[in-house]
């Protein structure tokens, strides 16, 4: 075991970061942004294992963080768990997993999240590696 | 008899304008026809009847010829009887003066003998060779009472051997054999050899009114065609029509033509032909007048015939007139064909007639018609321009009106329409915004009462902690459950809801989280979950939205869970069909009454039950429900045995049906 794993943890919403960040915490280190383009440098500095990534989020959502995280080399080897709300699987349901994945996250997980759930996913994501 | 309401795309079409016209040709034919055979069924009995009223009348005047001639005889005799020289030439016995002067008096007055007897009845002196005398007259009717001082004229037969005697050139004039006639009667003779003549005697007398002797004398009747020639000429004044003369007489001896005008079919006077059988019975026989149509030789005539008599009264012979039919028949046909004629134009006349009043009536009515598809196709803006002050005027004017209402009417609706659409945009945007804020929230309360219950963030030092926490925590499930249902309608309603099929394994990717999720709750309720046919369901694929299918599953397993009765039954099954699959969710429970079976569907419909079975439902789950299926082209349903279980049944198009 060299360290613990590095998760980062990117939403607009600083209470859900909060409860996030509190769930992965026994087991993870926690890096924090609360937008996309901080979300972004964060990945770049950091190099965390592992980024949970909201889709709704000002400045710079979701998709567009998703695709220049998978488009740059440096960093589109980290797993990403993406959170979605059920109304936006109505709308935008091309992205589910059944569709083979317009954005190329490695998993989905809805809101509201269920932290147990959350752990057991991130969790899951790294064993891949 | 659902059938018989079913209104067809096209109704059978009679134009009423063809209706019209056939109406009004009915009425005329039938008019037209009646009048026209009553009009000439009278016309041409009347004519008929003027007919024979001429006919009757002719026979007078044939009549009145006849005696004429009769009375020239009789005068001729009275005059020559009174004149001195033959009362001297008797007196004196001078046969011979006698013979010359009564042979000149024959010869100047044409007739056929002229004889002398004296005053016992012997014959003193005939006017024709061979001059014979001395046979005895006396016998003879006519001679008897001139013989008593009578002058007497009458029609007689005169038999051959009397003919013989006054001459014998007038036994070859009358003899006679008979031409065989198809409808005369059967008669043993096959000739006549007597004679028929106009005769008259006279006595001669002196100047103390003595008889000297008899003048008897006059003319034969056979082949002498004097008499009906006259009557031809006085009474119908020789006119012919179209060749044929249209009077003719005829004089019968007895019922043979002795003296006739009537022609054979080769032009000949048909003198030999014999009566028909009919008229026989009737006037020879009866002695009665007979005036009828009579097909005389080759043409129909009208004819009359009445007996000729002698001086005793007897039955002799015929005196006939007749006059042609064809010119009656003629004018009787001509008032026919002018009747039928008039009809004929008078029917063409109706006809161009209702043409033009029909086209004038549909017209309009045409013009509505259109307007009517017009209207019916929704364009509300047209208007008829019909004008007439009728009643297809007032419809026309009525119909306009109703138009112009229901233009308003529609523009009023459109504008209410698209208010209460504003309405419930704002209304939906209202409800969307409020589920939205409330949904972020809330996830990061269930997270908290998550970790804080699984005493990730610390240990819970009692019992009320924890059950406090577990209490907030499932309220806070409720309410997320609530808000996504309100999320779900909100795209339902606004039509956002995007229905992306693929090729999926339903049960993996839309029924094992819902059970893996719905697990807490079942163990709650002390319930049982089987899942019937497992092995074929977990296998099935089908085209479907997987995140909407999601919904269905959990809608409809969460209903069983909730309306359940604690520790019973759920059954969540498949059934592959021909043309599509079947799922279906099934709980034992009270069930749902009847007529709720399908207000379940409806939104904002709950179930009347307990309380706790009330929390957290906002009635929109089994609407949201029923949309997502039906956009899937899928149908569902519910069924029920009050009491014991409910069950709701869902297909899915098994092709790429549906959207």
């Amino acid at each position: 075991m060299e360290g613990r794993r590095k998760v980062l943890v990117i939403d607009d919403e600083p209470d859900l970061v909060e409860m996030i960040r509190m769930a992965l915490e026994s087991q993870f280190e926690v890096v924090t942004a609360y937008n996309g383009k901080e979300g972004l440098e964060k990945a770049r500095s950091d190099k965390p294992d592992a980024i949970v990534l909201d889709i709704m989020m000002p400045v710079k959502d979701g998709f567009t963080t998703c695709q220049e995280l998978k488009g740059d080399s440096e960093t589109s080897s980290i797993p990403v768990l993406i959170l979605t709300g059920v109304e936006e699987h109505f709308g935008r349901s091309k992205y589910t997993k059944a569709s083979g994945m317009e954005i190329e996250a490695e998993d989905f997980i809805s809101k509201p999240v269920d932290p147990n759930e959350l752990v057991r996913r991130v969790n899951a994501l790294l064993k891949r590696d | 008899m659902w059938a018989r309401l079913k209104i067809p795309e096209r109704l059978p079409f009679r134009s009423l304008g063809s209706k019209l016209i056939f109406s009004f040709l009915l009425v005329v034919l039938a008019g037209g026809l009646a009048s026209s055979i009553i009009g000439t069924y009278m016309v041409g009995n009347t004519i008929m009847a003027e007919a024979q009223k001429k006919v009757r009348h002719d026979l007078d005047s044939a009549w009145m010829v006849y005696q004429e001639k009769l009375r020239r005889i009789q005068d001729v005799l009275h005059l020559t009887a009174k004149r001195d020289l033959i009362m001297r030439a008797v007196t004196g016995g001078q046969v011979e003066v006698l013979r010359q002067e009564l042979e000149r008096v024959r010869i100047d007055y044409g007739l056929d003998f002229l004889t002398l007897t004296d005053k016992k009845g012997v014959v003193l002196t005939r006017t024709r060779t061979p001059y014979q005398g001395g046979d005895f007259q006396g016998n003879d009717e006519m001679v008897r009472r001139a013989l008593k001082k009578e002058i007497v004229a009458a029609t007689e037969i005169v038999p051959q051997e009397e003919l013989a005697k006054e001459g014998p050139e007038l036994v070859r004039q009358v003899y006679m054999e008979f031409v065989p006639t198809p409808k005369a009667k059967e008669r043993p003779e096959t000739r006549e050899t007597s004679g028929m003549m106009l005769k008259a005697a006279v006595p001669i007398l002196d100047i103390n009114n003595n008889i000297l002797g008899v003048l008897y004398g006059g003319n034969l009747l056979n082949r002498n065609y004097e008499i009906v020639d006259k009557i031809k000429d006085i009474v119908f004044k020789g006119e012919r029509y179209k060749g044929k003369d249209t009077g003719t007489a005829t004089i019968f001896q007895w019922d043979l033509r002795i003296s006739t005008n009537v022609k054979d079919k080769s032009g000949l006077r048909a003198i030999g032909t014999r009566i028909a059988r009919d008229v026989y019975d009737q006037v020879l026989e009866n002695g009665r007048a007979w005036i009828d149509r009579a097909f005389v030789v080759n043409e129909w005539y009208i004819a009359a015939y009445e007996p000729i008599r002698n001086i005793k009264g007897e039955i002799i012979g015929i005196l006939y007139v007749g006059t042609l039919e064809e010119p009656y028949t003629d004018l009787r046909n001509k008032v026919i064909y002018s009747f039928f004629g008039i009809a004929f134009l008078g029917l063409v006349l109706v006809l161009f007639l209702a043409y033009f009043i029909t086209r004038s009536i549909t017209r309009p009515i045409g013009e509505l018609v259109e307007a009517t598809k017009v209207i019916a196709g929704g364009d509300f803006s047209h208007e008829v321009s019909i004008q007439s002050k009728d009643e297809v005027g007032h419809l026309a004017f009525s119909f306009n009106r109703m138009t112009r209402t229901l233009k308003d009417t529609m523009e009023e609706l459109y504008i209410l329409n698209n208010k209460l659409q504003d309405l419930n945009r704002h209304y939906l945007e209202m409800v969307g915004f409020i589920t939205h804020e409330l949904n972020q929230p809330m996830g990061v309360l269930k997270g908290f009462l998550i970790l804080l219950r699984d005493e990730s963030l610390g240990p819970l030092v009692n019992l009320n902690q924890k059950k406090a926490i577990s209490t907030m925590l499932r309220n806070v499930n409720a309410l997320i459950n609530m808000i996504q249902k309100y999320l779900q309608l909100g795209r339902i309603e606004s039509g956002k809801m995007e229905v992306n099929k693929v090729r999926i394994p339903i049960f993996a990717e839309a029924l094992s989280s819902i059970l893996e999720d719905e697990k807490p709750q079942l163990d709650a309720r002390k319930m049982q979950m089987i899942v019937e046919n497992e092995e074929a369901f977990r296998k099935v694929e089908g085209e479907a939205d997987p995140v909407l299918l999601r919904i269905v599953f959990s809608n409809l397993i969460g209903n069983a869970i909730k309306y359940a009765q604690e520790g019973g039954k759920i059954w969540c099954g498949f059934k592959e069909e021909p043309e599509e699959l079947l799922f279906y969710v099934k709980n034992e429970g009270r069930g749902i009454p009847a007529d709720k079976l399908t207000k379940v569907f409806e939104k904002f419909t709950r179930l009347e039950g307990e309380l706790e079975q009330r929390r957290g439902g906002t009635g929109l789950g089994l609407f949201n429900t029923k949309e997502v299926v039906e956009r899937h082209g899928g149908r569902i349903w519910a069924e029920s045995e009050e009491g014991k279980w409910a069950n709701f049944l869902f297909t899915l198009p098994k092709g790429g049906k549906g959207e």
